[in-house]
């Protein structure tokens, strides 16, 4: 009986406390009462290996203890969705753009470029620790929600006239139409006035000066800016997108951006002049100016259109596949 | 019958029979116990019948049932050995009359349904 009294045992660590005598007993009980049936039936005692073939077949203890418990959980079956669809949200907006980010890093720093071993490494350890930092926090809150006894309320404090409206992705919102066509026609009126000259200000005794390399740079801003009035104005008329429409957004966005990124590394102030402030020192501000735009600003733009030509794309594989689907928006 | 219609399904159909039979369980185990048992002997009784039920099973849903006030239990000594007897209480002799009432409810339902 010396396995069953190890099995016995085992299971009674894994047993609500009050309960370890009681259960091991009866359990001890209902073996012994197998074991001596089967005993009966050979006509002999079983051997060793007869015993932990029978014992095997009750289960592991732990999982044999367990059913004596409650059903435990951290987060409970009807919170599980909701707290899976915002730990989606947290990677979606946290850590998605921090990849972006360090990939900009990757693409247009120098440090990066030259120790890309150490800066891999760093990268690899942060984003880790960064994700389980908030995994960690979503699923704290989630616990503590579960336990002070929120679902009740969550399930009868609800409204279905506050359930958001089914809305067809492939529809584009009147709104969005006009609030771009605005949008862009002001840019466009303000570009034209006030950025066609390479002399921004030259005011009581202020004068900043852009390098001749902004002229290619305000065409383009400008063209774009035009295109997009050209395409809102199609999209108030036909409001539903269609495969050649998102492709044309698609190349806006891409060639609004690169200028932009361009801009910001072609040292574009050629000259600034402040009263009370020496040649010098205004000659050294404007390089300062320059360095700061090449070395942050470019990532900021990248990330951004990366992220909004992701998103461009994924309408155009929308349309692509022929998905119409209306989606409902994420009522909980 | 369906169980052995395609091997595709087994384990879809197995589910479903548990689940089907989880619920019958329970008046089962309630309906034998209206005679004093012991687990082990219960459990025999229980395959005799068609109900099998393994172990780990029966053992946590009697203490359910016993905790609920539906069984009462009582350790004795039978055959040199202790052993936990269980058998309805008075309230678990209504619930089953009650329960026992629904499930021929299902069962004419059922019949009505199926052809």
């Amino acid at each position: 009986m010396d396995l069953l009294d190890r099995y016995v045992h085992a299971v009674r660590f894994w047993l609500p406390r009050g309960q370890q005598d009681d259960i091991t007993a009866e359990l001890a009980e209902d073996l012994r009462s197998q074991i001596e049936e089967q005993e009966a039936k050979l006509g002999r005692k079983l051997t060793e290996l007869e015993v932990a073939s029978l014992l095997k077949g009750r289960g592991r203890p732990v999982f044999v203890a367990g059913r004596y418990r409650p059903q435990q959980y951290l987060i409970g079956p009807t919170l599980f969705p909701i707290y899976r669809f915002v730990l989606f949200i947290v990677a979606l907006c946290y850590l998605l753009p921090w990849m972006l980010v360090w990939v900009s890093l990757e693409i247009f720093d120098p440090f990066y470029h030259s120790h890309v071993l150490t800066a891999m490494g760093q990268a690899w350890g942060s984003f880790w620790i960064t994700t389980i930092v908030a995994v960690g926090i979503v699923t704290i809150v989630f616990a503590i929600i579960e336990r002070i006894d929120y679902e009740k309320k969550f399930m009868e404090n609800w409204d279905p006239r506050k359930l958001p409206p089914v809305r067809d992705p492939n529809r584009i919102p009147r709104f969005n139409s006009v609030f771009e066509l605005a949008a862009n026609g002001v840019f466009a009126v303000w570009w034209l006035n006030w950025m066609s000259s390479l002399t921004l200000l030259d005011r009581g005794g202020v004068r900043i000066v852009l390098a001749p390399a902004w002229h290619p740079y305000y065409w383009a801003m400008l063209a774009v800016a035009l295109a997009n009035i050209a395409l809102a104005a199609v999209n108030l008329a036909h409001r539903y997108w269609t495969w050649r429409r998102g492709i044309l957004r698609l190349i806006l966005e891409i060639a609004g951006a690169i200028p932009i990124c361009w801009l910001f590394k072609a040292n574009i102030l050629a000259q600034i002049v402040l009263p009370n402030l020496s040649a010098a020192r205004a000659t050294g501000l404007v390089n300062s100016i320059n360095l700061n735009m090449a070395r942050s600003f470019p990532y900021a733009v990248a990330c951004c259109a990366i992220v909004i030509v992701l998103s461009n794309t994924f309408r155009l594989i929308r349309l692509r596949t022929k998905r119409t689907g209306i989606m409902q928006g994420a009522a909980v | 019958m369906a169980h052995s219609a395609q091997p595709a399904s087994d384990g879809l159909f197995e589910n479903l029979r548990l689940e089907l039979r989880r619920g019958c369980l329970v008046l089962a185990v309630m309906a034998a116990l209206r005679t004093e048992q012991y687990g082990y002997t219960l459990r025999k009784v229980l395959a005799e019948h068609g109900m099998a039920i393994d172990e780990g099973t029966l053992y946590p849903l009697l203490r359910r049932l016993e905790s609920q006030g539906l069984l009462t239990s009582q350790w004795r000594e039978e055959d040199k050995r202790n052993k936990r007897f269980y058998r309805l209480s008075p309230e678990g002799k209504l619930i089953l009359k009650q329960l026992l009432e629904e499930w021929r409810g299902i069962d004419a339902s059922l019949k009505d349904i199926l052809p």
